[in-house]
């Protein structure tokens, strides 16, 4: 058997093979300014810039919110026009779950995931520059129509607006004939592409990476509920794609995949919406799951309760997110037995979900409970979501849906478990790693005023929606008459709105804030129990100094109290690593990113494929075509080149001192 | 071992009580009770039918199980909260308690407590998908058919079953636009089609919605239980003004619906002098400049109208006092003359288009342009004004009055106050 893998070449232990290399220009090197920024391959670089940007738009899709909570403040309001309305709903809904939710799940994904499998980066850290940097591309082309309304003659149409969910017929051509669909469709098929690359990469990270003794049952929840995500992502994005790929092609190639007068079938958009859309509702909800999961019990001060059953619940939950979308569309005329079998299903999901929340309680009971605010983020997410989860379950009581479908009601539910849930879990999470990646903490008082503004904002908010919903208030209508009695409910929920938005606002600038003058911290601020809290705040390029070996669920706790045998398992690493050469590290490279602008050029031009293009009034070419290929081509040439540059890399050295050195040798 | 960093406690007593009045001196100035209240012109929870009732019931079956969940486990994550909190810098400095991983049996436990619970709510759930599917078997012989169907952002309803005579000397099926009327206590099955987009037929008072999908023959059924005027709005996202594309249901008893009728399917009311028994009515004629709307006033529906809708429903049904024949006569001209005729049928009249409402008793209907203005004289006055201000891209306005020229619009045909006025005068004679 040895033999066997000797042969095979698996064993690590051949001599580098010189590797024909040839790149464009000189490898970066840069450790800071923007070039650094630019060409980093470092997980928590890349984390870093996933999470600015995906506040900045989490800001931006907030400032949507407000001015159709204005719009709707009174009745038969004109604050902003119906076509404008239809524009920010829709980019709300777009941006939320895929310009900030998303991303920031992912900007922890970068940071931690690596750190809490004890290793030193991602598998595959160019890759992972480029799903970040095609993440912007796609971020761009959603919103790059709302230009139309600062520069007419960019004349796209204005932003996308069809809705975050884009039902057909009405993205076909004879509906919405200018370009705002054509730029959603590209930019949401871009975004695929960065959550594809990325969770591939993960996943392969998660697997392969571990340290040693860190078996699957020893993984941190967040890491587990990351990996179900990545693969809920690559199994669920491939529908949207194929079903944005048939509305692309029935804009602008004539086919017939949902155009009704050829024949047609709008309800297969839905299908494959669907099939992508509630395994994403899970994507977007099973991240916060994992946040929680490492807050309350080092706030409890006790380890998780009930580890493998809440393992296993988000597995389940993984499975079953698949089998239950046409919840979705119980009023599109399924039919009984397709109807039923889809309500069943969709109770089933309860139970996974609910056996999360008993065990959060169960790590809760006989702890010693801090309330710090990130904990109080945590605890007002387990509050929040179960109020969002069980009505959820009224909704799985279809012929009941058939009022509250497309209802507030709906609105209310869908809020409580993406702003009561996943949002709390993200401003938890924020303020409980801050301290670590940027080294200062957050001051508690400041945090916890906007913990409470927050809360109080949110329900006042959405709490009202509910009873609008069933007073028989449909969803996004832009204006309502004044006897239906929705004034009062729209009224106090756009005070709510006002209130939580200024409580976000407030809890962002406390992190600005604190990052330039928050009291400095160590490693362990918070006396927590993973791997991450055993390195230095913020962590250094390489991580650790020596990998660790994992000997218990909480790695971190395990090693805080076993501190001898954890010193000489730690020497014995640093002196074999450096035997070896010292800690391997990867290059950093400008592919990647021109990659990305290739694609940013061939999807900007492919949207407008068929409009001449002009210049100072000017017709210089017929058609968009030339551009988009040479956009293509870009990307394909920065592709070649980034196969061709090698994988490089430097070593790192470690003194008695702790004195790092860099060296870079004949090691490929 | 790091320790957790202390604060002092961050809010003292007094911070605490002053946002807890603050809050309820908010709380009073609104009128809270207004925000929970469920009696509106769509509430689902005030039922007319059977299968309203039926999802209403269900939907309180679910209020109950979740309410039950929420405070058992509620009230142990409250007390786990209290009762495990850490009082003093003593008690968080404590060594932590011992490590426990869990207890099979409690997992066991409250695993099948939920699938009971969820048993609870699933058996009405099936029962009552297969009831409001389809009009019960033994109500099937006793039910009504019509065909509503979708337009972007209007319905038109059909009585398949009612047969009125063409000027060809054909016969097709009686068309109404925005206004359904139905009689009391028969089971309705509605035949949902759409001209273009999704949308979705939903009457809150009497069924949930279902959609109309395009290449789909969705149906659903409803009942209503007394006469009664229902206020339905689409349910599905379909472009610009969604929001405004709302409808009526009116219910009345069986005698009064056949008298609606008969009168419904002959041909237009033709006003003549001859017609008109008092002349001396003519002093009675308004000019309408503009629409005037008070503050908080509903567009469809002003505060008489809403205190007893199906009474004011009723009156529209009678030719209005002070009709000018002479007027009339000038609007039904220009109704030709502006084109309306091109996508608005008026049978008996000159209207021969389908692309727009049927407008052969728009006179009679208490509400225009889908159920958002009340027809009244001075709003049909503002509608027909500038219908773009109402209804943001209707095809009247761009179509119609506009026409596309290249990549813009460009006027086709404009109307004055007067001109309004007699389409207004001739409109509202079509009784």
């Amino acid at each position: 058997m040895a033999e066997v893998i000797a042969q095979s070449g698996f064993t690590g232990k051949q001599t580098a093979q010189p590797a024909t290399t040839f790149s464009l220009f000189p490898r970066p090197t840069a450790k800071t300014g923007i070039v650094s920024w630019l060409t980093t391959v470092d997980h928590k670089k890349i984390g870093m810039l996933y999470g600015g940007f995906a506040i900045l738009f989490f800001l931006i899709g907030g400032i949507e919110a407000l001015m159709i909570r204005t719009q709707l403040m009174v009745p038969n309001n004109r604050f902003i026009s119906a076509q404008l309305y239809s524009e920010l709903f829709t980019m709300h809904g777009t941006t939320m779950i895929f310009l900030a939710v998303m991303p920031l799940n992912a900007a922890f994904f970068n940071l931690l995931i690596p750190i809490q499998v004890g290793a030193r980066d991602v598998a595959f850290p160019r890759l992972n520059s480029f799903s970040l940097w095609v993440w912007v591309v796609g971020a761009i082309l959603l919103n790059v129509g709302w230009i139309s309304h600062f520069v007419p003659s960019w004349n796209f149409g204005g932003a996308p607006d069809i809705g975050w969910f884009g039902y057909a017929p009405l993205t076909s051509k004879s509906f919405t004939p200018d370009l705002s669909t054509d730029f959603w469709v590209l930019g949401i098929q871009v975004l695929g592409i960065s959550s594809i690359v990325a969770s591939l990469n993960f996943i392969v990270t998660i697997i392969n990476l571990r340290a040693p003794g860190l078996t699957m049952m020893r993984l941190p929840v967040f890491t587990w509920m990351a990996l179900v995500t990545s693969f809920l992502l690559v199994l669920a994005l491939p529908a949207i794609a194929i079903a944005l790929i048939m509305v692309m092609f029935d804009r602008n190639f004539g086919t017939n995949f949902f155009e009704v007068s050829g024949g047609g079938q709008p309800i297969l958009w839905q299908h494959l919406f669907w099939v992508f859309g509630h395994p994403e509702v899970y994507i977007l909800i099973l991240p916060p799951m994992g946040y929680v999961s490492e807050i309350l019990p080092t706030f409890a001060r006790k380890p998780l309760f009930g580890y493998p059953i809440v393992v296993f619940s988000g597995v389940a939950i993984g499975f079953i997110g698949f089998g239950v979308w046409s919840h979705h569309m119980f009023t599109t005329g399924l039919g009984t037995v397709a109807t039923a079998a889809f309500a069943l299903a969709t109770m089933a999901i309860a139970v996974p979900t609910g056996v999360k929340v008993f065990n959060w309680i169960g790590t809760l009971w006989g702890g010693r409970i801090v309330t710090r605010v990130p904990m109080m983020f945590a605890l007002g997410f387990i509050w929040m979501f179960m109020m969002g989860g069980l009505s959820g379950i009224m909704h799985s009581a279809a012929p009941a849906d058939a009022q509250q479908q497309d209802s507030y009601f709906v609105i209310a539910h869908f809020h409580y478990v993406l702003i009561g849930g996943a949002t709390f879990a993200l401003l938890a999470a924020i303020h409980f790693w801050f301290p670590k990646f940027f080294g200062r903490m957050v001051p508690e008082f400041w945090g916890k005023v906007s913990f409470w503004v927050i809360f109080v904002g949110f329900n006042a908010t959405f709490f009202p929606m509910h009873f609008l919903g069933l007073n028989g208030m449909p969803r996004r209508t832009w204006t309502y008459d004044s006897n239906m009695g929705w004034n009062e409910g729209n009224l106090f929920a756009t005070y709510g709105a006002y209130l939580l938005g200024l409580g976000i606002f407030t809890y962002f600038a406390v992190l600005v804030w604190s990052y330039f003058k928050g009291e400095k911290c160590g490693n362990d601020p918070w006396d927590a129990r993973t791997l991450e809290w055993s390195i230095p705040s913020p962590p250094p390029e390489h991580n650790f100094a020596a990998i660790p070996t994992v000997h218990a669920r909480d790695a971190w706790w395990y090693e805080k109290t076993h501190k001898a045998e954890i010193a000489q398992e730690k020497a014995a690493h640093i002196k074999a690593e450096e035997s070896h050469g010292g800690i391997h590290m990867p290059d950093q490279s400008w592919y990647p990113l021109f990659a990305a602008i290739g694609l940013l050029v061939g999807g900007y031009n492919f949207a407008q494929l068929h409009h001449p293009v002009t210049m100072f009034g000017q017709q210089v070419l017929a058609s968009h075509l030339p551009l988009a290929i040479t956009g293509l081509g870009l990307m394909v040439a920065s592709c070649y080149l980034w196969a061709l540059e090698g994988p490089g890399g430097y070593h790192l050295h470690i003194d008695a001192e702790g004195k790092v050195t860099e060296s870079r040798g004949d090691h490929h | 071992m790091t320790r957790i960093r202390f604060d002092h406690r961050p809010f003292s007593r007094v911070t605490r009580a002053l946002v807890a009045g603050l809050g309820l001196v908010l709380l009073s100035g609104c009128k809270l009770a207004d925000i929970f209240d469920l009696s509106g012109n769509q509430s689902t929870m005030l039922t007319a039918g059977p299968v309203a009732k039926a999802q209403w019931d269900l939907f309180m079956i679910t209020v109950y199980v979740c309410t039950f969940i929420f405070v058992v486990v509620g009230a142990i994550l409250a007390y786990t909260q209290i009762k495990f909190r850490a009082r003093s810098e003593s008690d968080e400095h404590a060594e932590p308690p011992p490590e426990a991983h869990g207890n099979p049996f409690v997992e066991i436990g409250l695993i099948a407590a939920s699938v009971a619970l969820l048993v609870i709510i699933a058996i009405p759930t099936l029962r009552d998908i297969w009831y409001t599917h389809d009009v019960p078997e033994d109500e099937k012989g006793n039910a009504m058919e019509v065909v509503a169907t979708g337009y972007q952002w209007w319905f038109k309803f059909e009585y398949p079953t009612e047969l009125v005579k063409l000027p060809n000397g054909g016969e097709a099926p009686l068309v109404t636009g925005n206004e359904l009327v139905v009689p009391a206590g028969t089971p309705i099955r509605v035949q949902l089609r759409t001209i273009d987009v999704i949308h979705s037929f939903w009457v809150p008072k009497l069924a949930g919605k279902v959609d109309m999908m395009p290449n789909r023959a969705n149906f659903l059924w409803f009942k209503a239980d007394k006469p009664g005027y229902y206020y339905g709005q689409c349910a599905e996202f379909c472009g610009e003004s969604h929001a405004i594309m709302r409808f009526r249901v009116i219910a009345l008893s069986p005698r009064d619906y056949s008298q609606w009728l008969e009168n419904q399917k002959s041909p237009a009311r033709t006003v003549t002098p001859a017609l008109l028994a008092n002349a001396a009515d003519r002093s009675a004629h308004v000019q309408f400049a503009a629409m005037k709307l008070k503050a908080g006033e509903a567009l469809a529906a002003s505060p008489a109208f809403d205190a007893d809708p199906l009474n004011a429903w009723r009156e529209m049904q009678h030719p209005e006092a002070g009709e000018d024949a002479q007027l009339i006569a000038q609007g039904r001209q220009l109704f030709s003359a502006k084109t309306c005729v091109s996508c608005h049928s008026i049978r008996g009249h000159e209207g021969v288009g389908i692309s727009g409402p049927d407008l052969t008793r728009v006179g009679a209907r208490s509400t225009i342009a889908a159920g958002v203005l009340e027809n009244t004289r001075e709003r049909m006055h503002a509608w027909i004004k500038n219908p773009n201000h109402f209804k943001p891209g209707n095809k009247m306005w761009f179509g119609g009055y506009n026409v596309k020229d290249g990549d813009d619009w460009k006027p086709n045909f404009t109307v004055n106050d007067q001109e309004i006025d007699a389409l207004v005068a001739y409109l509202h004679s079509l009784k």
